[in-house]
C-alpha cells in the first residue's frame, strides 16, 4: 500500500508549513477516532480485575492475568485454533473448487455453458440468512454438529472465486491453450502448469477475502455448535460475553486476543490484503 | 462482477425490474403496516396441524419430516395423562452394565453458577465409575430452550436444564422422560422437597421436570445509603407502601439521588418481576390457574388489580423514587445503576446473582463498596408480605436413548437433587435448595445462620402460601409472552399509558398463545 | 460470455468433473435451502420444525404487509442510509488524507486499515464497552457527558432516538478500515499524469478532486457502496451485542435480520414465517442490488 516517494514536482509536491500542520493534525484527529475504542479496551484488559472501573482511560496498573485467564478458562486458545482450522479449510476448497470451475468456464466449450455460468452468478445473490435454517437442518442430518466439516460446510465453494478466476484465464490468449495442447499438456496440466501461475496475485487476493470472511462468520457456528470447544472466536466472544458475567477484564481480554490474528495479517500482508479486498473492484 | 453486469441483458431488464420494485411499493404503501406478522396466510388460528404432512412434502424435503416424531406420543399438557403412555424411565439398568455410560447435559449456568455446576459434575464423575458426565454450557437458558428445539434427536444431549417457562415447550417435544417415571421406578423419596419448587414443573399429577436449581426475585441494597438516609438496614420494606416510604425518604434525605432501579428485561423487570408481583397480588397471570387446570388461551394483564400494581411502578418513576434502566439486553443493568456515580439505592435481581454480586464485590471491582454493603430484602410486592414463584430450573431426562444412558442421567439428577450437593450448590450460587433437609446440612446451614442475606429468598419462598396461582404460568410461547409484556412496561416506564397498554400487549400476548396453540396441535 | 461457440467433444465430461464440486457444494448450500426456504414460507410448522402444513401462499404478501415487517424493512432502511453514505464519504476523505506523500505515512495508513482485524463481535464488544451509561468510558468523561448528557441519562443504546446511529457508528466504524482500503487502491489506480496535465491547466484542488478523483474513482466506489448495502442489510452481530434489537418499546434497532434471527423474535421457533420473512429479504435485497448496477451503471466512470 505505501506508495514509494515521488517525484517532488509539480502537484506531489509533499505539504510544508501550515499545510503540513494541518495535514498532521488532520491524520493525528483521525488516528484518535480510530484506536479509542481499541485504546480504552486494551487499558481496560491490562489492569487487574479489581481496577478495570477505576480511571478507565488511566494506564495506572498492569497484569497479563485477564489475558492467562481468557486464554485458558475462556477458551480463547481454543476458539482461535478452531477458527483457524475452519478459515483455512473453507480457503484451500474455496481456491481448488474455483479454480476448477473457473477453468471449465473460461477454456471448455460445452452443451449449457451461459445457463450453468448463470446459475453460479446467481448463487452470489443469494444472503446466507436465507439458508441457515435448512443448512443447519442438513448438517444436523450429516451428524456434523460439533464438527469442523459443520462449521465450514456451506462455505467450501463460492461463486466469487469461479468468477475472478474466470476473468483471468479468460484473459489469456486462445492460442496459449492450443499450443499447450499440442505439447500434449492435458487439461490439470495446463492449469497446473499456465494457468495457476499466470492467476496467482489474483489467487492471493481470494484467500485472503475467503479467510476474513470465514473468519468473521457470526451465526452460523453458533447454530453448529453445542460445546464449548467447538465454537469460533466470533461464536465464542458472543458466549464468553455472558458465560464471563461477573469477569468483565476477560472478556475485554478475550476481544484483543481475537482482534490480534488479524490484526498481524494486516501488518505481514498488507499489500495481498489490499488486493483481496479490492478483488471485486478490480475490473477484469 | 462489475464487467458482468454491463452486459446488454442488464439493459433489457430494467423495465421488469422498475416494475417490480413499484409494484412492491405499492403494496407496502396500500396497506403499510397492516395485521401482525403472525396473522400471515389463510387463517392459522383457527385450522388445526395436519398429523401427516406427507400432502405437504416441498421439494427436497427428503424424509426428514417422517423422521421426526420421536419415542414417545406426544402429551396434552394439563388434561390427565398417565405416566404409563409417557417414555419409560428404566432406572434399574444402571446395575446391568459392564462399561460406564457417557451422558450428555447441557445447561444454561453463568460465571459463578457455572463454576458451581462443573464442580458438582466432577464430584459426581470421580465418586463412581459407571456414569461419566459431560457438561455443555449453551450460554443461558434460552439457547438451551432453542438448541434443543432445533436439534434432531440424535444431536440432542441425554439431560438437559430447562428453565419454568419451557416447562410447556419440553411437555409438547414429546422427547422427554417425565420425572415421574423414573421417580415411580426407583422408588426416588420426594418427601423433603419443597412442594411448591415440586408442583412448579408438574400438571395433572405428573411430575415433568425434576427441580435442581431454584429461585426468587429479592431486592439488593446499598446499605450506606440506607443508613445516610436514617433508616435501619435490617429492616427493609416488606410490601409496596413501604419501599415508597423508604424510597421518599432516601430521596427527601439526599443520600442518593433516586432509590430504585428497575429494567423492563424478559427474565428481569419486565417480565418475571410482574409474574411475581401479578400472584402475590393474588391475581393470575393467564387464565385456567395460569394455564394449569387447562391449556391457558388469554393472558389476564388487563385485569383492574395488575393495572393497578404496574401503575403504582410507574407512579414510583414518575414521581423520581425510581429510575428506568431499559431493556437489560445485558443482564446486569439495573446492578450497574447502583454502581454510577448517580447510583440507586437499591435494585431487584434473581437471587442466583447473589453468588455473582459476592464475587466481583469480593474481589474489590467497585470503589468504595464491598460485600458488607449490600443488603439483601424479599421482594415487596402489592400484597401485604412477600411471597415468590419460584424460578430456576428443572432437569429432563432425554428419551429415546439406551436404558442405560436414561439410567445414567437419572442417577445424575439424584446426586444433584441430593441434600449434600443442593447445599453446597446454594452456598455458592444464591440458589434456594430444592428440598428442606438441604437447608440443614453445612454449608448453608452455617451460611443461613451467619449471614441472613442468604436465606431471603429460601424464607420468601417457603413463606408463599399454596396457592394454585403461586406456581410460573404454563404456556407454550412464554419466551415472547414474556418479551410482549417486556415491551408494555418499556412503554409504561417511558410515560404511556398503563391500561391501553396493557390491554394492547394482552392482545399480542392472546395472538402468540393463539398460533402456538395451531401450530402444535394444542 | 464469449459469444457462441461449439460444443467440443470430450470437453462436456471434464466439465462435470470439473464444475462437479462446485455444482454439487453450491446446490447442497445454497440452492437446494433457498428453494426449501421459498418452499417453507408457505407452510406454519411446530416448534421442532418437523411437522409442517400449509397455510396458503398468501402467507408472504401478509408477511411483507404486516406491522412487523414493514418496521424492520423501516429501521433496516434507516440503517443503511446512516451507514453507507458515511462510510464512503469517510472512506474517501481518509484514503485523500493518507494519499499525499508526508512523513510517516506508513504508520498512519496502518492506523486507518487497522480496523479490518476487528470482527463484527469485535468491534461491538469494544463499542458496548464505551457506551454503557452507568460503567462505561464515555460516560466517565466529565466534560463529554455534561456536553451530551444523553451519554449517561438514559445512555446512547438505551435513548430511542440516538440507539441506532450509535450501532450504526459503530458499523462505520468497524469497516472503515476496509472502505480506507479499498478507495486508497482506487486512488493509486488513477493516472498521475491527469492530475499533472489539470494541475498545468490551472484547476486547483477541488477542481482536480471533483474532475479527475472521484470519477475515476467511481467504479471503486460503487464496489464499496454495494459491499457496504449488502452489510448494512444483514447486520446482526452489532444488534445482537448491543442493543437486543432494542430500546423498547419502539424496537428501533430491529432490523429484518434480527426480527427473524433474534434473541426473542416472536418468529422465533417458527419455521415458517422464519423462511418467509427470509426469502422476503433476500427478494429486498435482490430489488435492491440490481437497483443499484441499474441506475449507477451510467454514471460510473469505467477506466479501460
Amino acid at each position: 500500500m505505501a506508495s514509494e516517494r515521488v517525484e517532488a514536482t509539480g502537484i506531489d509536491r509533499p505539504p510544508r508549513g501550515f499545510r503540513l500542520v494541518a495535514r498532521y493534525a488532520l491524520l493525528g484527529a483521525v488516528t484518535f477516532v480510530v484506536l479509542f475504542p481499541i485504546y480504552t479496551m486494551v487499558i481496560a484488559s491490562l489492569k487487574p480485575g479489581n481496577r478495570v472501573l477505576v480511571r478507565p482511560l488511566v494506564p495506572d496498573s498492569f497484569t497479563l492475568d485477564a489475558f492467562r485467564a481468557a486464554w485458558t478458562d475462556g477458551h480463547l486458545g481454543r476458539f482461535l485454533l478452531n477458527s483457524a482450522i475452519v478459515a483455512v479449510a473453507v480457503t484451500l476448497f474455496q481456491l481448488v473448487t474455483s479454480l476448477l470451475s473457473a477453468y471449465a468456464f473460461a477454456f471448455l466449450r460445452f452443451r449449457g455453458k451461459r445457463l450453468v455460468f448463470a446459475v453460479f452468478l446467481a448463487t452470489l445473490l443469494v444472503p446466507v440468512e436465507v439458508t441457515l435454517v435448512v443448512n443447519r437442518r442438513t448438517v444436523d442430518q450429516l451428524g456434523w454438529i460439533n464438527t469442523y466439516q459443520g462449521l465450514a460446510a456451506p462455505f467450501l465453494a463460492t461463486a466469487f472465486g469461479t468468477f475472478l478466476l474466470r476473468q483471468v484465464f479468460l484473459q489469456l490468449p486462445k492460442d496459449l491453450r492450443d499450443a499447450a495442447r499440442m505439447d500434449g499438456l492435458g487439461h490439470l496440466g495446463f492449469l497446473r502448469e499456465v494457468a495457476v501461475p499466470l492467476a496467482r496475485p489474483t489467487m492471493a487476493a481470494l484467500v485472503l477475502f475467503s479467510f476474513l470472511s470465514s473468519w468473521n462468520q457470526y451465526l452460523w457456528p453458533n447454530l453448529v455448535t453445542t460445546e464449548t470447544d467447538m465454537n469460533t472466536v466470533q461464536s465464542g466472544l458472543r458466549m464468553l460475553r455472558v458465560a464471563a458475567i461477573n469477569r468483565p477484564n476477560l472478556v475485554w481480554a478475550g476481544t484483543i486476543i481475537a482482534a490480534l490474528p488479524i490484526f498481524v495479517v494486516l501488518l505481514v500482508f498488507q499489500k495481498h490484503l489490499i488486493r483481496g479486498l479490492t478483488a471485486g473492484a478490480v475490473k477484469g | 462482477m462489475i464487467a458482468a453486469r454491463r452486459s446488454p441483458t442488464a439493459r433489457r431488464t430494467r423495465p421488469i425490474i422498475v416494475t417490480s420494485v413499484v409494484a412492491a411499493a405499492g403494496l407496502l404503501a396500500g396497506c403499510s403496516g397492516s395485521g401482525s406478522l403472525l396473522d400471515a396466510g389463510n387463517d392459522p388460528t383457527t385450522s388445526t396441524v395436519a398429523t401427516t404432512t406427507s400432502d405437504d412434502q416441498g421439494p427436497g424435503s427428503g424424509g426428514d419430516s417422517s423422521t421426526t416424531d420421536s419415542s414417545t406420543t406426544r402429551a396434552p399438557t394439563t388434561s390427565a395423562v398417565a405416566v404409563s403412555d409417557l417414555a419409560p424411565c428404566p432406572t434399574a439398568a444402571l446395575d446391568a452394565i459392564t462399561d460406564p455410560v457417557e451422558v450428555r447435559f447441557w445447561h444454561g449456568m453463568n460465571g459463578v453458577n457455572e463454576t458451581a455446576i462443573d464442580a458438582l459434575v466432577d464430584e459426581y464423575n470421580a465418586g463412581q465409575d459407571r456414569v461419566r458426565v459431560v457438561a455443555d454450557n449453551q450460554g443461558g437458558y434460552e439457547a438451551v430452550i432453542d438448541k434443543f428445539l432445533q436439534s434432531s434427536d440424535g444431536s440432542r444431549p441425554d439431560l438437559v436444564q430447562i428453565p419454568e417457562y419451557g416447562t410447556q415447550v419440553m411437555i409438547d417435544t414429546g422427547a422427554i422422560v417425565p420425572a415421574q417415571a423414573c421417580i415411580e421406578s426407583s422408588g426416588y423419596d420426594t418427601s423433603s422437597f419443597l412442594d411448591i419448587a415440586l408442583r412448579n414443573y408438574a400438571t395433572a399429577g405428573v411430575q415433568w421436570g425434576l427441580p435442581f436449581n431454584l429461585s426468587d426475585p429479592v431486592l439488593y441494597v446499598n446499605t450506606k445509603i440506607l443508613e445516610a438516609a436514617g433508616l435501619d438496614p435490617t429492616t427493609l420494606p416488606a410490601n409496596f407502601d413501604e419501599l415508597r416510604a423508604t424510597c421518599e425518604q432516601i430521596v427527601a434525605s439526599g443520600a442518593a439521588p433516586t432509590c430504585l432501579s428497575l429494567d423492563s428485561g424478559s427474565d428481569s423487570g419486565g417480565g418475571w418481576f410482574v409474574e411475581q408481583w401479578i400472584a402475590n397480588a393474588g391475581l393470575a397471570y393467564a387464565d385456567h390457574d395460569n394455564g394449569r387446570t387447562a391449556p391457558a388461551e388469554h393472558v389476564l394483564w388487563d385485569e383492574p388489580g395488575v393495572v393497578e400494581l404496574v401503575s403504582f411502578l410507574a407512579g414510583m418513576i414518575d414521581d423520581g423514587l425510581a429510575v428506568y434502566v431499559g431493556d437489560n439486553s445485558s443482564g446486569q443493568e439495573q446492578f450497574l445503576r447502583m454502581v454510577s456515580d448517580q447510583p440507586a439505592a437499591m435494585t431487584i435481581g434473581t437471587s442466583a446473582a447473589l453468588g455473582q454480586v459476592i464475587d466481583v464485590l469480593g474481589g474489590g471491582t467497585i470503589p468504595g463498596l464491598t460485600v458488607d454493603d449490600i443488603g439483601i430484602g424479599p421482594l415487596p410486592g402489592p400484597g401485604p408480605t412477600p411471597t415468590a414463584v419460584p424460578g430456576g430450573a428443572a432437569l429432563y431426562a432425554v428419551a429415546g436413548r439406551d436404558d442405560a444412558v436414561v439410567a445414567g442421567a437419572w442417577d445424575f439428577m439424584r446426586f444433584l437433587t441430593s441434600p449434600q450437593a443442593q447445599s453446597t450448590w446454594a452456598q455458592t450460587t444464591g440458589y434456594i435448595p430444592v428440598r428442606s433437609d438441604a437447608a440443614e446440612l453445612d454449608p448453608i446451614a452455617s451460611a443461613y445462620r451467619d449471614d441472613p442475606r442468604y436465606r431471603v429468598a429460601f424464607d420468601q419462598l417457603v413463606a408463599t402460601a399454596d396457592a394454585p396461582l403461586a406456581v410460573a404460568p404454563l404456556l407454550g410461547p412464554m419466551v415472547q409472552v414474556r418479551a410482549a409484556l417486556a415491551t408494555a412496561m418499556a412503554e409504561i416506564y417511558g410515560g404511556g399509558d398503563v391500561t391501553a397498554t396493557l390491554a394492547d400487549a394482552a392482545a399480542r400476548a392472546d395472538a402468540l398463545i393463539a398460533d402456538y396453540a395451531a401450530r402444535n396441535g394444542g | 460470455m464469449t459469444g457462441r461457440e461449439e460444443p467440443r467433444r470430450g470437453d462436456g465430461r471434464v466439465a462435470v468433473a470439473m464444475l462437479g464440486p462446485s455444482m454439487l457444494l453450491l446446490g447442497a448450500f445454497v440452492l437446494y435451502p433457498l428453494v426449501r426456504s421459498i418452499w417453507l414460507g408457505h407452510q406454519r410448522c411446530d416448534i421442532t420444525g418437523n411437522r409442517c402444513r400449509s397455510n396458503g401462499w398468501d402467507q408472504y404478501p401478509d408477511v411483507l404487509r404486516s406491522t412487523e415487517f414493514v418496521h424492520s424493512l423501516a429501521v433496516t432502511a434507516k440503517f443503511a442510509l446512516l451507514t453507507v453514505p458515511t462510510g464512503i464519504v469517510l472512506g474517501i476523505g481518509l484514503a485523500v488524507l493518507a494519499d499525499r506523500y508526508v512523513r510517516g505515512i506508513g504508520f498512519f495508513r496502518t492506523i486507518f486499515s487497522s480496523t479490518v482485524a476487528t470482527s463484527v463481535a469485535v468491534a461491538s464488544l469494544m463499542w458496548f464497552f464505551l457506551l454503557q451509561p452507568d460503567i462505561g468510558v464515555l460516560s466517565n468523561i466529565g466534560w463529554l457527558r455534561t456536553l451530551f448528557p444523553v451519554i449517561s441519562d438514559p445512555g446512547l443504546l438505551r435513548d430511542p432516538g440516538t440507539a441506532l446511529a450509535s450501532t450504526a457508528f459503530s458499523f462505520t466504524w468497524a469497516n472503515l478500515g476496509f472502505t480506507f482500503i479499498v478507495v486508497t487502491a482506487g486512488l493509486q489506480g488513477v493516472p498521475r499524469e491527469l492530475y499533472e496535465s489539470a494541475y498545468v491547466d490551472g484547476a486547483n484542488g477541488w477542481r482536480r478532486f471533483t474532475d479527475i478523483t472521484l470519477p475515476m474513482l467511481s467504479p471503486t466506489l460503487l464496489f464499496v457502496g454495494v459491499v457496504l448495502t449488502s452489510r448494512a442489510f444483514q447486520a446482526f452481530g452489532e444488534i445482537d451485542l448491543l442493543t437486543g434489537g432494542g430500546p423498547r418499546p419502539e424496537n428501533s434497532t430491529t432490523t429484518l435480520t434480527y426480527l427473524i434471527y433474534g434473541r426473542e423474535s416472536i418468529i422465533k421457533n417458527n419455521d415458517g414465517l422464519q423462511a418467509a420473512s427470509a426469502v422476503l429479504l433476500f427478494a429486498v435485497l435482490l430489488v435492491l442490488s440490481l437497483l443499484q448496477f441499474q441506475g449507477l451503471e451510467r454514471r460510473v466512470h469505467y477506466g479501460e
